[in-house]
């Protein structure tokens, strides 16, 4: 039994959205110009993440030199005040930051061009300063911006969102309260397709339902390109305007 | 996206949606975190009023696409003085009076905001889920809505500095009235904040909308007489405020929040549920974990006010205060007789003292003479009450039958471990020797009786009916008639409804895409053995020899999950009641009467579906191998277990159906020795049956009930279907298969018992293990007395656990182990007319073998635990409500008839001993007054279980030890206090 009333009867949420709409959406992409090669800050409701992209660079180790494509190294810092309580250990060797980050690492070895970049290395930084549900899926969402900050060739945008099956109702972008008390899938969207680069489900969802799921997850997840989107033509008008001025 | 900021930290998102920050303080463990979670606004929240123009424009559809329903009324009640109007409900109305919400008769168009719903949800959930049903189903008459004040860009109020959280949340109350008002401007409908907070109401003074008090409220409307009855009565010094000057009794003060969770931290304070003796209602025990035997909680100013099954917190007293459990017996019914209703304030001092005084001198006696001291302790603070709906009736004496207008009255309840009740009433004359229900609403410190208001009239004490009621009231039996969306939920052919007759016509794969999975077993000459007149027929049997010696044995059960569907209303309808509950004169079924009696029962000669267990058996009676499926089978005959034993026996018949049926005799006793060979137990209990007579229904003779083979037989065959689908349903879902376990029971039980047989009979149970307890209980024989052993197995049955509903993922496997049938897992898959947890094993099941997917509210854990809670309260609920109706009729039986009969003595007690009589199954406490004329004389040993005392007639010497076979006279009285019947008993 949980403590809210996670989807009311009139069909509104714990933090007063309804079941098909996103949380808010901000980003910003440019933000660390100087400490790397292209970097974005990203809030999705209360996630607040910083990620730094370095490179195409010549890697330190040689076992990170791969002769025929680029190797990516993708490393994501949770802070320990990142959630409501402050956390005694960095988040640094638990199983749970280990698996997120290979997954973004396959995620991304598909839509980054990397056979473009033999013998170098990208690495990917990410600091997630506050969180709060859905992480995994604004991780991807930051990565993809700081990369095209970065100018490395990519197919296109993958943007992504988790969806929590309450009952038998889809709830689209879950935050933390949402998360802990039902099922959830994150999805990773390729750009305006309905190509899936990511689907993660850690719990059970019954196979009937996975279909309303996912249609809801990749109209979410097309909404979040088109939020970056604009923020990315906004920001290259400006910097448009800014050298044409010079 | 443009992002713009709003005042005080609010963002526009976008036309229509804005978004702030809700942020507070929550401790936890002693320290304060503090939390930020988005909170969004926006207008698009209907008012839900059909006078409204404007909000059916706003509105969007949900996710399955449905539009919100516009509920209130556009011409509501209109009152006079006011005019037409809505009611806006505060917590504190909620709380105190949801019982006067659910009156059809008043509240009518009511809006609840979501913070009052918040608010109730966190101080009783029970409330709140009575309030949402309220609001779901009352869409035509009553006219409930909720409107989310909170996510409106509108009515949302932030918290202002120096606030607090109470004065906010008022202040939200006032402001969804006022939007209301201001939004039904035009359809000139007033809104009236129905509010018991009398600071809320002078907030709210100089705002343009109404404000009543219940009370006021309650007075407005047209038939307020008839509505006041039922008003909670909060203190009687609103009403008779002179009253509040006297204040000699008074309870201690329950400790605030804090003390309690430091103490409760440092372990100087302990959490339970507190249990009250069922032979003194001043005494309770509470279970603590630390504990490894109850602690005592003694008196009425210990207890401070707990009712039995309360969640208390304790303290303990210190140990020179120590004692063991108390031998007198003691009811609240005979207990202060003499208090007055009127001003309970002021009590007769020296009445109580005396009493107490009495009772305490006992006490400190037996403490010393027994080295059992237990240590005790006294309650502190009450965080959960278990009040809820009571049965009783008005105490004859409390009422002035002289004056008629309202006055105070005692209500004392049916169920003795709790206190009476006071109530305000006008029509307590009326009332008397009526069966009523009341409902508590507070108890003060300085009252010495909770305080209640009337509910309902259900009929005069002892008619049939009201006392059936009353019963099924007591035990939170549902009753009512099912709804019309439950019975929706049934084929729509009633009656009529036939199984396919060729499974593989396309016409009937059309409408059943499922059956092409079921098998076709009509060909099979199956049978089915109940009691005589059983209508809900669960279960049929067949078997049949196989050529190379083995047998094919099947059992089949009503298919009942293919007419109740996971998720319909049916199905919840049938979830909470959990159990069909079978009275003496009366069924409450748990599914429709359609699907019980008739579509699902598997009557003989027409087809049926069914679930089939069909097993290949060697001739020792192991299984070679299991088979699940589901099928249609036809019955070919419907015998009684009479019936059934004397064609067996009848040598002359040789139809393959009757060596069907020894076959499945002989099987059915090999598996019993096999169970009895493991450790299963035999225990009995005193259950009686009663005759009713068929014409006048009248309640005839009273009789053991018998035990043929062919009980067995089918008993048998059942625990192996059990057990076998147990096995399945683990397998495909190990961690939420639907089992019920038995656990083995602690030793401490025992000792009592124990102590008592080695005193008297030089005996002892064993607990080693269920096949030594089985052994040891083989041999509490008297050679004298048949009947001994019977007793002791009785008093045994009392002292385990009782058997539980569990899903798999709640317990590791060894725990899983059903004590009394000796078997490592087991479940209940054969009954699924009366019983939910069948139908839930039944849905498992059929997931299991692929014939459907299973719901996911089976898959839950959660939702599993809930389902699992519910039905083992049921269930008990359900036995506890047929032994009431057995008792009752038991009583009604020796009205007519006196007589005197054989007893035992189970217990002796310092001022009594309690007898049971095995012909009528009942038991009863003999007071030592009735024994005795003089009670001083009469001399308790407590270690020899012995009670000493000059007999009444005769002026001998007599000495009663547990164990003795007494003779007593049997007969039936109708207590002028408590005016319920009950079988007295008198010692020969």
């Amino acid at each position: 039994m949980s403590r809210f009333e996670l989807y009311s009867p009139e069909g509104l949420r714990l933090d007063g959205r309804r079941w098909n709409e996103l949380r808010r959406f901000e980003c910003s992409i440019n933000t660390h110009a100087h400490a790397s090669d292209g970097s974005s800050y990203l809030e999705q409701g209360n996630n607040k993440i910083v990620t730094l992209v370095k490179g195409p660079q010549e890697p330190i180790l040689r076992s990170q030199l791969d002769a025929t494509k680029a190797s990516l190294n993708i490393t994501v810092n949770i802070t320990k005040f990142s959630k409501m309580e402050r956390s005694k250990s960095s988040h640094k060797n638990e199983r749970r930051v280990l698996e997120m980050q290979t997954a973004l690492v396959r995620t991304f070895e598909k839509n980054v061009m990397l056979h473009l970049y033999p013998r170098t290395l990208i690495d990917i930084e990410i600091h997630v300063l506050q969180q709060d549900g859905g992480i995994l899926g604004s991780l991807i969402n930051s990565i993809t911006l700081a990369l095209i900050d970065s100018g490395i060739a990519m197919y296109d945008y993958v943007s992504a969102i988790s969806i929590g099956l309450y009952d038998t109702t889809p709830l689209l972008d879950v935050n933390t309260l949402e998360e802990n008390a039902m099922s959830t899938v994150t999805l990773g969207v390729i750009g305006k397709s309905e190509k899936l680069s990511l689907l993660s489900v850690e719990d059970k969802i019954p196979l009937d339902r996975l279909e309303s799921v996912l249609a809801i997850g990749i109209a979410g997840a097309h909404r979040v390109r088109e939020l970056m989107d604009n923020e990315l033509r906004k920001h290259a008008a400006h910097r448009v305007a800014k050298s044409s001025a010079k | 996206m443009s992002v713009s900021a709003v005042s005080g930290g609010r963002k526009r998102l976008s036309e229509g949606l804005t978004v702030t920050q809700k942020v507070f303080v929550r401790s936890r463990n002693g320290g304060a975190t503090k939390i930020v979670r988005e909170h969004y606004l926006r207008n698009d929240i209907p008012c839900l009023s059909r006078s409204c123009s404007i909000c059916p424009t706003i509105v969007v559809p949900d996710a399955k696409n449905e539009l919100p329903k516009f509920v209130l009324s556009e011409s509501p009640q209109d009152l006079k003085n006011i005019g037409k109007h809505y009611t806006v409900l505060d917590t504190n109305i909620v709380l105190q009076a949801i019982d006067l919400l659910e009156n059809p008769n008043c509240f009518f168009d009511v809006i609840v905001p979501q913070i009052v719903l918040d608010e109730v949800r966190n101080k009783s959930y029970p409330v709140y889920t009575r309030l949402r049903n309220l609001c779901r189903d009352s869409d035509g008459k009553k006219r409930f809505i909720v409107f989310h004040n909170e996510f409106s860009e509108a009515t949302f109020v932030e918290r202002l500095k120096d606030e607090s959280i109470n004065d906010r949340n008022d202040r939200a109350i006032r402001k969804t009235c006022e939007w209301y008002l201001d939004h039904l401007a035009k359809s000139e409908i007033k809104i009236i904040l129905v509010s018991n907070d009398r600071l809320n109401r002078i907030s709210a003074s100089d705002e343009k909308f109404i404000t009543k008090s219940l009370y006021e409220y309650v007075e407005l409307l047209p038939n307020s007489d008839e509505v006041k009855e039922s008003m909670p009565n909060l203190d009687s010094s609103q009403y008779n405020k002179d009253a509040e000057s006297i204040n000699e009794f008074s309870y201690p003060e329950f400790y605030p929040t804090s003390r309690i969770m430091g103490g409760l931290k440092n372990g100087s304070l302990f959490q339970g549920n507190i249990q009250i003796s069922e032979y003194n209602f001043l005494e309770g025990s509470v279970n603590i974990p630390s504990f490894s035997r109850p602690v005592l909680v003694v008196g009425q100013k210990n207890l401070n006010r707990a009712f039995n099954g309360d969640q208390v917190i304790v303290e303990l007293l210190p140990e020179s205060q120590w004692k063991a459990p108390s031998t007198v017996a003691l009811d609240a019914e005979h207990y202060d007789v003499n208090d007055n209703p009127e001003n309970d304030n002021e009590v007769d001092a020296n009445l109580i003292a005396d009493s107490q005084r009495r009772l305490l001198a006992e006490n400190a006696i037996t403490a010393q003479k027994s080295n059992k001291v237990q240590p005790t302790a006294r309650v502190v603070a009450i965080p959960r009450r278990s009040w809820r709906q009571y049965v009783g009736q008005i105490a004859p004496n409390s009422v002035d039958t002289q004056t008629g207008g309202t006055q105070n009255v005692f209500v004392i309840l049916m169920d003795k471990c709790l206190p009476k009740i006071r109530i305000r009433t006008r029509r307590a004359t009326e009332l008397l020797s009526k069966r009523i229900v009341v409902s508590i609403d507070s108890w003060p410190s300085n009252h010495k009786f909770p305080l209640g208001h009337f509910v309902r009239n259900l009929g005069g004490v002892e008619e049939a009916q009201a006392e059936t009621e009353a019963l099924l009231l007591e035990h939170d039996v549902e009753y009512r008639p099912f709804s019309k969306k439950v019975l929706e939920c049934l084929p729509e052919e009633g009656h009529d409804w036939k199984a396919p007759v060729d499974l593989k016509s396309q016409d009937a794969i059309a409408k059943d895409p499922l059956l092409q999975k079921r098998v076709d077993l009509r060909d099979k000459l199956i049978c089915s053995i109940d009691p005589p007149g059983c209508v809900d027929i669960d279960d049929a049997l067949h078997a049949k020899k196989l050529p190379n010696g083995h047998f094919e044995v099947g059992v089949h059960i009503a298919d009942v999950t293919h007419f109740v569907k996971a998720g319909t209303p049916l199905d919840a309808e049938g979830a909470s009641r959990g159990t069909s509950v079978y009275l003496v004169d009366k069924r409450i079924d748990m599914l429709p009467m359609l699907l019980g009696t008739d579509l699902c029962s598997l009557k003989p000669y027409v087809d049926r579906f069914a679930f089939s267990v069909i097993w290949e058996l060697d001739e020792n009676a192991d299984i070679v191998k299991v088979d699940f499926s589901k099928s249609v089978i036809r019955s070919r005959e419907a015998f009684s277990y009479e019936q059934a034993q004397l064609r067996i026996d009848d040598k002359n018949q040789t139809d393959e159906l009757t060596l069907g049926m020894r076959a499945l005799l002989d099987l059915s006793i090999k598996l019993k020795q096999k169970r009895l060979d493991a450790g299963a137990l035999n225990l009995a209990s005193p259950e009686v049956k009663v005759h009713m007579d068929s014409e006048t229904s009248d309640p005839g003779e009273v009789e053991i009930k018998k035990l043929l083979a062919t009980n067995s037989l089918v008993e048998e065959f059942m625990l192996l279907a059990n057990i076998s689908v147990a096995r399945k349903i683990y397998d495909s879902f190990p961690q939420t298969a639907m089992l019920r376990r038995h656990a083995a029971p602690p030793s401490t039980n025992f000792e009592i018992l124990n102590e008592m047989l080695q005193k008297r009979k030089g005996l002892s149970i064993s607990l080693e293990s269920s096949k030594a307890l089985a052994d040891s209980l083989d041999r509490c024989v008297d050679k004298k007395d048949p009947y001994f052993n019977t007793l002791v197995r009785i008093m045994s049955t009392r002292c385990m656990m009782a058997a539980q509903y569990f899903y798999s993922g709640a317990y590791s496997y060894s725990d899983f182990r059903h004590y009394g049938l000796a078997v490592d897992i087991y479940t209940h898959f054969t009954s699924p007319i009366r019983r939910y947890c069948d139908v839930v094993a039944h849905r498992q099941l059929a997931g299991a073998i692929g014939y459907e997917p299973l719901d996911l509210s089976h898959r839950d854990k959660n939702k599993m635990e809930m389902i699992c809670k519910n039905i083992n309260r049921r269930h008990r609920n359900a036995q506890f409500a047929g032994r009431a109706s057995i008792e009752y009729y038991v009583g009604q039986v020796m009205r007519n008839n006196e007589s005197v009969e054989t007893g035992y003595v189970i217990k002796v007690l310092n001022n009594g001993i309690v007898v049971i009589v095995p012909k009528f199954g009942v038991e009863g406490l003999i007071r030592l007054e009735n024994l005795t004329k003089d009670t001083s004389s009469a001399n308790f040993d407590e270690v020899d279980f012995k009670l000493t005392f000059t007999q009444i007639d005769t002026g001998k010497q007599r000495e009663i030890h547990v164990f003795d076979k007494v003779e007593v006279q049997l007969k039936s009285v109708l207590d002028p206090v408590t005016s319920k019947r009950k079988a007295e008993l008198l010692l020969k």
